[in-house]
């Protein structure tokens, strides 16, 4: 069973990436989420310092109203 | 009597242990305490010299030291010390998995206790009464009496409230009639007259509301709740249990903690409000979709929510009441909107112990027309009152403007009319970064002088409970979490200073508006309160003397306010008059309801 499952709502990744700008940094982020099998994330958070990057970026797993595998799995 | 030798396994830090020799020496054992900073073989060599039941050893884990640790654990055993002693492994990141994976006989980490080690030697149950167990609900308005201290204010505010009370008199709402037939609806069991009351409900009601509630079409993003969801949420509520409980109050004359639920989906809020407990949360507020502001009535049922806030239906409620914690405080807003009088009585009928209402705000910042909020309002407040429920004035007309003086001037009127009314209120001055501050320049100095300004310019004026919110950092905080929680923290420690009653607080994604709010983010800003809390702890933070002009100030236009208020017929006319907040600072009256105002008679 995917570990996923047990996200109660979101992913969040934290980090600082090398880049040479602030447009680089974006792209890297959302490369990022990618290439961690998250799919597409949203950016919270992006601070370009003039080295690179500090970005928060978030994948939710789990949305309000939507069927949660948690609920399954940790009440069986 | 047990033979106990205390060893500070560690380069630098034996306080622990200390403490924990003292303990046992104080029950009567025969302890010994190792000087810190011996070599291993030293220790076992001292050890194996005399015949101890216990070894208790204290030690940080770094690098490398799993592995040091597991190589002592084999010299006790050559030199025989295991034979006639357990040994024990103390220390911040020990588990009592870790403590069996090295070797030793027990562990005891950062969440153990004195006691925990003490009945462990003595072979005994610990007594330990779990934070949880000792929970009383807490009455925020128990130790006021609601005396206005400043007699002019106080005096504006009788005439206010009478003119309003007498200008509300004879005028009824839809919203008012669907309150008192649901309070029919509630009574009843007789399966006609729950059908008429049901179809003089639906005539009450604008259409999308009665398509719901009559032919089950929701609008987009709504479905209930699935039996089995409800089950395996028991189910689950049933099996886990909170450990380690822990408290974000580092004495109980602080704030009690408040945080929103308003995911959409019931189910989601209760599992973040059940870890929000254990973390030491006091109380939740129910925070229901801004569309459900605009239509006349309510749809019923278990339901969840796709979008921002949680649908707040008499089920709902009651769902979430019941999954909460006996002495956890629960708070529905009500405040704006067509159904402040029907979701005020369904809060109280499911079991919430307050409401939100605030006439001023919901009129000037969220959107609904002052005649209808007022009328409606004021019959809120009579539930309220009939309920012994009390209501909490949020002031969050501020952000979209308005001068603090104003807003405060607003939660008076509030105050005196509930006052009027029978009903306890309580005061939510906003702890902001608002416009209007941000324009004229009060807090670019620091944000310490004009929120306790506001604090002690209410105090000065009305004995009644002050609770900041709505969040307190409104407008300080970014999408960043550590400055997120930091902020949090910072206001947090300054409300604690000011000695307010409450505090309702962020989560570290607050500010990001483009999806709900996670338990990780609102574990991280509960995690920096209760740092600030300790860090304060009966200390206080100290403002500088600009706080005394900032809180003279505030009661002047306090004053000035009311006295421009007192001047209209009732408080709606004042209110689209600008006297609460004008176009100019950024407030627009209401138009939700506009000219749906009844004569009842």
């Amino acid at each position: 069973m995917s570990a996923l499952n047990n996200v109660i709502d979101a992913v969040d990744v934290e980090t600082y990436l090398l880049c040479n700008d602030a447009h680089d940094g974006h792209r890297l982020a959302l490369q990022l989420g990618n290439e961690m099998n998250l799919g597409n994330v949203d950016i919270m958070f992006e601070e370009y310092d003039g080295y690179g990057v500090r970005v928060r970026i978030r994948k939710y797993i789990h949305r309000p109203a939507q069927k949660y595998h948690w609920l399954e799995s940790e009440s069986q | 009597m047990k033979r106990i030798l205390c060893v500070p396994f560690d380069p630098v830090h034996d306080v622990g242990i200390k403490l924990i020799r003292n303990t046992l020496a104080e029950r009567g054992h025969l302890t010994e305490l190792l000087p810190p900073d011996l070599s291993m073989e030293e220790i076992v060599k001292k050890a194996a010299a005399s015949t101890y039941d216990y070894i208790l050893i204290s030690r940080t884990l770094g690098y490398g030291v799993a592995e040091l640790l597991a190589r002592f654990n084999d010299l006790l055993d050559a030199a025989g010390v295991r034979k006639t002693a357990k040994i024990v492994i103390g220390g911040k990141p020990i588990t009592p998995e870790l403590a069996a994976e090295l070797g030793f006989d027990q562990g005891f980490g950062e969440h153990s206790s004195i006691d925990d080690i003490v009945a462990y030697i003595e072979g005994s149950a610990a007594n330990r009464t779990t934070i949880q167990q000792q929970r009383i609900k807490p009455d925020i308005t128990s130790q006021y009496f609601y005396s206005f201290r400043h007699k002019r204010i106080g005096e504006l505010l009788d005439v206010i409230a009478d003119k309003t009370l007498r200008w509300a008199e004879g005028k009824t709402t839809a919203g008012i009639e669907r309150s008192q037939i649901r309070e029919e609806l509630l009574a009843t069991t007789d399966p006609t007259r729950k059908k008429q009351l049901n179809d003089r409900y639906a005539s009450l009601c604008d259409p999308l509301i009665a398509d719901a509630n009559t032919k089950k079409i929701f609008p987009r993003g709504i479905r209930y709740i699935t039996d089995n969801e409800i089950e395996h949420l028991k189910l689950m509520l049933r099996q886990k249990q909170p450990t380690n409980q822990s408290s974000i109050r580092h004495h109980q004359r602080q704030p009690l903690i408040f945080k929103f639920l308003g995911s959409g989906c019931p189910i989601m809020d209760i599992l973040h409000a059940k870890i929000c407990e254990r973390y030491g949360v006091d109380g939740f507020l129910i925070v229901n979709p801004s569309w459900e502001a605009r239509y006349e009535g309510l749809i019923h049922g278990m339901l969840t929510h796709e979008n921002d806030g949680t649908i707040t239906s008499g089920e709902n409620i009651a769902l979430m009441r019941e999954a909460l914690h006996s002495a956890t405080l629960l708070t529905v807003r009500a405040h704006r909107g067509l159904n402040t009088p029907e979701t005020t009585l369904l809060a109280a009928h499911a079991g919430a112990d307050l409401t939100k209402i605030n006439l001023v705000y919901g009129s000037l910042g969220a959107g609904t027309d002052p005649e209808r909020l007022t009328v409606d309002g004021i019959h809120a407040i009579k539930i309220a009152a009939q309920h012994s429920m009390p209501f909490d004035i949020p002031g969050n007309d501020e952000l979209s403007g308005v001068p603090a003086a104003k807003s405060l001037a607003g939660l008076l009127i509030n105050v005196m009319l509930g006052k009027k009314l029978c009903a306890k209120s309580i005061l939510k001055p906003l702890f902001c970064y608002g416009p209007h501050i941000i324009l004229n320049g009060q807090m670019k100095q620091n944000f310490v002088d004009y929120n306790t300004a506001k604090i002690r310019a209410l105090r000065s004026i009305v004995d009644a409970p002050i609770w900041p919110g709505e969040p307190i950092a409104f407008m300080t905080q970014t999408e960043e979490r550590v400055q997120s929680a930091n902020e949090t923290a910072f206001h947090a420690a300054l409300a604690a200073s000011t000695g307010v009653d409450a505090i309702t607080i962020a989560s570290t994604d607050e500010a990001y508006s483009r999806g709900p709010i996670t338990i990780a983010s609102r574990i991280d800003s509960i995690r920096a309160v209760t740092d600030a809390f300790r860090f304060v702890g009966d200390a206080s933070l100290s403002p500088t003397s600009a706080t005394d002009s900032f809180t003279d100030d505030l009661v002047k236009n306090i004053q000035l306010t009311l006295e421009d208020v007192v001047r209209y017929n009732s408080l709606p006319e004042a209110i689209n008059a600008g006297a609460l907040g004008s176009k100019e600072d950024g407030a627009y009256p209401g138009t939700f309801g506009k000219g749906t105002v009844l004569n009842s008679k």
